[in-house]
């Protein structure tokens, strides 16, 4: 293994749906039909937090017992309607998994381990589970290193999955921090005031056989560290300028054929700032821009799973979708924020990520 | 590839290369600190971090000497981590914090993500490369190895890799190593013995 392994340049890799549970509904129609209708899964709930305050949330409702394993487990049994048990339980295939904190419940013993028993028991697949938990940017990492994987030929697929689930602990830590919006978020918007937590579960394949039904092609990634701060935006956007760049030249995609950018767009005052910097240090302020935090809440270590899935659905249904909650420009730099859907032939979708430890994280994905 | 240098720090010392820099007394509870002052470094914020970050930065302090023209490979330089327990000390730490006094305090949430000490490292030394946390139920040299040619195939020049071991199952460790793209090959013995020298010293 490793050694003998032959880097395959050149090679066609693709992704395609697995699963994607959110307070919006089960799989892709749904969120599609969602989407359209630029629903959100934020509403308020009450006394929440140490402050026991009411505050804006995107949580599943049919999640009891254990959230965690309890979405992990649903999210498995959905993958398997998509993609045969023979394919996922093939020594062939990977399995990444991208999370922050897992099954916090199961403190102080080991917070991975349900992860690995229920991935294991789902699928039967000989393989370790590859653990990212790299904060807010794990899921974009994740589907880059899948993609090293298959051109490595260590693996024919690999399945990524991206989970976290809300919990008192997420929600005081960003209590505690500032950080959380009294109002449902409004990413890029002059009124936005901070985050708004979300939960979900996303999964994709990334194959090197195109098969049966819709699929993206990969075309690259990269990341890159601010080496600024750890648990806030870079002031210049230079970790998001770095990795941009840096997966524009691993894609060989020219700046000028992208179609759309899927943000981060937590609604932080600080993180939209960065970002639409970043985005005309880049020269990208005149591409259409979305975050879907709008829709989904943040969604911690499943967000860039749950981002790429939906621009995946913008590229086969080729419609942009509107940034919920933005009314009115709040950042410095102007950027092309989608106040409103738009149907148009979608082909070249970048997806960019950051995150605390001053990580950023992005991705090329286009039309076949 | 090519292993420039290696640091390893555990409750009995700090070494580089194999050799001791830093003898520990026997009991020391707060044994980063000793290492900190005996080597004489001057980072303040080193009081300011989490034992995850603080342990990677002191290895780091000893490993540095070895890699002293880094700073141009600035983008050029990979970040390869990864324990068995993520934040788990850190969490439970912030857990004390709201229970039961109700007071979440936001300077442990900021080390609640175990990737965070990737960043220290980048901000001590403005690196601005490919970083990457991955959780692992034990050290696994194969596993190293394998991100490690995949990062240099991905055009990077260099990677600096750590492993933190856990409390709990009392391997409280911190193992830095880093490679260069250069010629040549490492085997998956060769690393885990480096390992395994430190571990019986």
């Amino acid at each position: 293994m490793g050694k003998q392994t032959k880097l395959e340049r050149g090679l066609s890799l693709f992704l395609k749906y697995g699963t994607l549970i959110t307070p919006l509904g089960i799989g892709m129609d749904e969120h599609f039909e969602a989407l359209s209708k630029n629903e959100t899964g934020i509403s308020l709930q009450e006394e929440k937090g140490f402050e026991e305050v009411d505050l804006y949330l995107s949580t599943i409702k049919d999640l009891s017992g254990n959230r965690y394993n309890n979405l992990l487990e649903m999210a498995c049994d959905e993958i398997l309607r998509v993609h045969t048990l023979d394919l996922l339980k093939d020594k062939s295939t990977g399995i990444i998994l991208s999370t922050t904190k897992a099954d916090l419940d199961d403190l102080p013993n080991d917070t991975f381990q349900s992860s690995r028993d229920i991935i294991k028991e789902k699928f039967q697949n000989p393989n370790d589970v590859i653990i990212i938990s790299n904060a807010c940017i794990s899921g974009v990492l994740a589907v880059n290193l899948a993609a090293d994987y298959l051109e490595f030929g260590k693996f024919e697929n690999v399945l990524v999955i991206g989970i976290d689930v809300l919990n008192e602990f997420v929600v005081n830590g960003f209590q505690s921090l500032r950080a959380l919006s009294p109002a449902p978020c409004a990413p890029f918007d002059t009124d936005r005031k901070g985050v708004t937590l979300g939960e979900a579960c996303a999964a994709l394949l990334v194959t090197k056989n195109k098969g049966e039904g819709f699929a993206v092609e990969y075309s690259g990634g990269s990341s890159s560290n601010d080496a600024n701060h750890i648990s806030g935006p870079s002031r210049t956007g230079e970790g998001l300028v770095r990795s941009v760049n840096r997966t524009l030249e691993r894609s060989a995609i020219d700046k000028n054929d992208i179609d759309f950018i899927s943000a981060h767009g937590t609604a932080t005052l600080y993180n939209d700032e960065m970002e639409a910097l970043g985005f005309n240090r880049l020269e990208l302020q005149n591409v259409p821009v979305n975050s879907f935090k709008g829709n989904f809440g943040h969604t911690l270590g499943a967000a860039g799973l749950v981002e790429i899935a939906a621009s995946m659905l913008s590229i086969e249904k080729n419609t942009l979708f509107a940034s919920v909650g933005f009314k009115e420009l709040g950042t410095t730099k102007a950027i092309n924020i989608l106040k409103e859907n738009k149907t148009q032939d979608v082909n070249v979708v970048l997806k960019t990520a950051s995150g605390f430890g001053g990580g950023n994280a992005s991705l090329l994905i286009r039309k076949v | 590839m090519k292993i420039l240098g290696h640091s390893f720090i555990n409750r009995k010392g700090a070494f580089l290369n194999g050799k001791e820099v830093v003898s520990c007394p026997e009991n020391e509870a707060k044994f980063l600190r000793h290492i900190y002052k005996a080597l004489e470094v001057n980072y303040p914020k080193f009081y300011k971090m989490d034992t995850l970050s603080k342990s990677v930065i002191l290895a780091d302090f000893i490993l540095s000497p070895t890699y002293t023209d880094l700073t141009e490979q600035e983008d050029k330089l990979q970040l390869l981590f990864a324990n068995d327990e993520s934040s788990k000390r850190t969490d439970l730490s912030f857990i004390e914090s709201y229970v039961p006094k109700e007071a979440a305090s936001p300077s442990l949430f900021v080390y609640t993500l175990p990737n965070i000490l990737t960043g220290e490292l980048s901000i001590k030394h403005k690196w601005y490369g490919e970083n990457t946390f991955f959780i692992l139920d034990k050290f696994n040299a194969e596993f190293y190895l394998e991100q490690i040619r995949m990062s240099f195939s991905r055009g990077n020049e260099y990677c600096l890799c750590g492993w933190i071991g856990s409390v709990d199952k009392k391997n409280e460790e911190c193992f830095l190593f880093l490679l260069s793209k250069s010629e040549g090959e490492v085997t998956f013995n060769e690393l885990e013995n480096i390992l395994n020298t430190y571990r019986n010293e």
